[in-house]
């Protein structure tokens, strides 16, 4: 299923003004993880503004789409895509950082409704997202029960389409955390194919390139061999994007986890980012970059 | 004979805590289809039960605690009541920072029973000494630890009505004595009085209960009327009480099979610091680590290495004794 040309240049406008809240945050305590949060807006847009079951006007919707940011230090974008899909006004953009603010330095589902996972201390989201996608089938299984139909097996005959997905954005370095390994064991186990992992493979860590850090490849077969049904696609390209989350859909049923692996460039789009593959930025340096990128991405 | 409050009916033969436990899972399992049974390959209260009955409620993890931890968080988030069960070094320890990230924060309702205090026949491994202490330091955690069978069903019982994280702490080895009726009240945050004294009280948590209370008889030969204050709920303490008997006695002796640091005797320390300086010494472990040992009513060599013996409380109960009267005659 192809998607129009308007759609794809809509999400693509969309990306640009996530972009520019961004860049309102940063600016605000001149301070922020840039090349990470830069590295995964398209996917964020694909997802919030295309592809998952989300009401603005009810965060708390039992039926909307898990997405659990995994890598939470990049919760920059989501929070600029709240704000685009009009959950917080605009001018809390600027309260990033503030005692009381809902904007925290690393996401917090505590305080902040429309995320759905507190991360921070890193490798942990997909083992949360599996559970929520356990959760969504011991729901259906149990509802079965109840009617005396019976367990696991029964709800694929009687559901075409889970009651909600559970989606999880990890960052490369945090695949080092061999906890994810366990989740991805789990995940298989339990043929949760109502979860669905992104991985934005941006190639750099904090120390320097992922992959001198420790490496993980072939990161690709590794995924294979858990068990998993593994894309990779390019992670700046809002089609392939589309494409391959729509796909994952209509997978469902195949009794297999996904696992989207999404290469992405650290600091995409702003050129003193990317050179220095940027992930915390502070002062002067980031201040450097907002500027870059209000000139490329002007406000539309 | 020392005279018990009325809900104490003591029966000298040993009784198991895990029993308590598993009853008072099977019985909400039974009624709540949100109870999950997380098994880390390690066993299940009441594994038995759901097997046969609730099959599809039983996660097994296998030996990967941390990922089994957050699974949970997850299927807490989505209102369900998961009970993680393993050795307290494993499902706890080897868990800690995931259950501080992904559960603590967000106050999930997850349940840990973890078992085994400073001593057992595994060694220094698994005989978690240092359990409470680190613990008790976590926000957001109910932390309970019963005392026999009685007990650990009602505190299994409280533990799956409250919504919020709760590590139960169950000791097996070796096995307490009957203490309670089966009527006793128990809520979470509540101490118990097992026994009124004028002398001296002992505040004594999980297995050393049954030790204060042989230490009772070889302190009433001595002539001294010495009160007991039952501990279960070791977070959050009940600091009224604590205060209630400090006040009444003015000699405390804390008696814990774990860690003095961080542990009740520490507990105790800063409320009694804070509100009624009182002279007191804490009966537990040192700061050093367990080893295999077997107790058993002949013999019982750990318990005489840590000092957790029933003359040993009633040895320090007589210092702090000592210890008051002395500051009675300074002042």
């Amino acid at each position: 299923m192809a998607h129009d040309e308007k759609l794809i240049r809509d999400l693509e406008n969309r990306a640009n003004q996530l972009r520019n809240n961004c860049f309102t945050i940063f600016g605000s305590t001149q301070m922020g993880h840039c090349g990470g949060t830069m590295s995964i807006i398209e996917i964020i847009t694909g997802l919030y503004f295309h592809h998952i079951k989300f009401d603005p006007k009810n965060c708390d919707w039992p039926e909307r789409d898990r997405v659990v940011l995994s890598k939470a230090h990049c919760c920059e974008a989501i929070y600029a895509a709240l704000v685009e899909l009009g959950v917080y006004p605009k001018e809390m953009l600027e309260t990033y950082y503030c005692y009381g603010s809902p904007f925290q330095g690393h996401a917090d589902r505590w305080c902040t409704p429309g995320i759905d996972y507190s991360g921070g201390s890193l490798g942990q989201g997909l083992s949360f997202a599996v559970g929520m996608a356990y959760a969504e089938k011991l729901k259906s299984a149990i509802t079965d029960i109840n009617a005396g139909q019976g367990g696991f097996l029964q709800r694929y005959i009687v559901r075409y389409d889970p009651l909600y997905r559970s989606y999880c954005i990890l960052g490369d370095g945090e695949c080092h955390e061999g906890m994810v390994w366990e989740a991805a064991m789990f995940a298989a186990k339990y043929k949760l194919d109502n979860l669905i992992a992104i991985v934005d493979y941006n190639k750099f860590s904090l120390d320097g390139p992922t992959n001198e850090v420790m490496n993980l490849e072939p990161f690709v077969d590794k995924w294979k061999a858990f068990g998993w049904w593994v894309t990779e696609i390019d992670g700046h390209d809002i089609r392939q994007i589309v494409d391959a989350l729509d796909l994952t859909t209509r997978l469902y049923g195949d009794y297999r986890p996904k696992c989207i692996i999404a290469h992405t460039v650290k600091g995409h789009g702003i050129p003193s980012w990317e050179r220095d593959h940027m992930h915390l930025g502070r002062g002067e340096v980031i201040m450097k970059g907002i500027k870059e990128g209000r000139e490329k991405y002007a406000d539309i | 004979m020392p005279t018990f409050n009325k809900h104490i009916q003591i029966e000298n033969k040993p009784d198991m805590v895990p029993i308590g436990v598993e009853k008072a899972i099977i019985a909400a399992a039974a009624k709540n289809n949100r109870i999950i049974a997380v098994l880390e390959d390690m066993g299940f209260p009441g594994l038995l039960w759901f097997k046969k009955n609730a099959p599809e409620r039983m996660m097994e993890c296998g030996i990967a605690e941390q990922n089994a931890a957050v699974v949970a968080a997850g299927l807490a988030a989505e209102g369900f009541i998961p009970i993680i069960n393993s050795f307290l070094f494993a499902n706890v320890g080897r868990a800690y920072n995931q259950i501080r990230q992904s559960i603590l924060v967000d106050r999930f309702n997850v349940k840990f029973i973890g078992r085994e205090g400073a001593w057992g026949e595994t060694g220094i491994s698994h005989n978690t000494v240092e359990g409470i202490g680190s613990c008790r330091v976590l926000p957001n955690l109910v932390i309970l630890n019963p005392a026999d069978s009685v007990e650990a069903e009602k505190a299994t019982e409280a533990m799956l009505q409250y919504i919020g994280p709760v590590l139960l702490r169950q000791e097996s080895s070796p096995p307490p004595i009957k203490i309670f009726a089966d009527d006793v009240p128990f809520d979470i945050g509540k101490a118990y009085t097992v026994k009124d004294g004028k002398d001296a009280t002992i505040i004594a948590t999980g297995y050393m209960l049954t030790e204060a209370i042989k230490a009772i008889d070889i302190l009433e030969k001595d002539g001294l009327d010495v009160g007991i204050l039952d501990i279960c709920t070791l977070k959050p303490l009940d600091d009224e009480a604590i205060i209630k008997v400090a006040r009444e006695t003015g000699a405390i002796v804390t008696a814990e099979n774990g860690s003095v640091i961080g542990g009740l005797g520490d507990g105790v320390a800063a409320v009694l610091a804070e509100n009624l300086p009182t002279p007191m010494i804490k009966v537990g472990v040192e700061d050093e680590f367990s080893q295999s040992g077997k107790i058993t009513p002949q013999k019982d060599d750990l318990k005489v290495h840590f000092g957790l013996r029933a003359e040993d409380i009633a040895v320090s109960v007589k210092e702090c004794i000592a210890k008051r009267e002395k500051l009675k005659k300074r002042k």
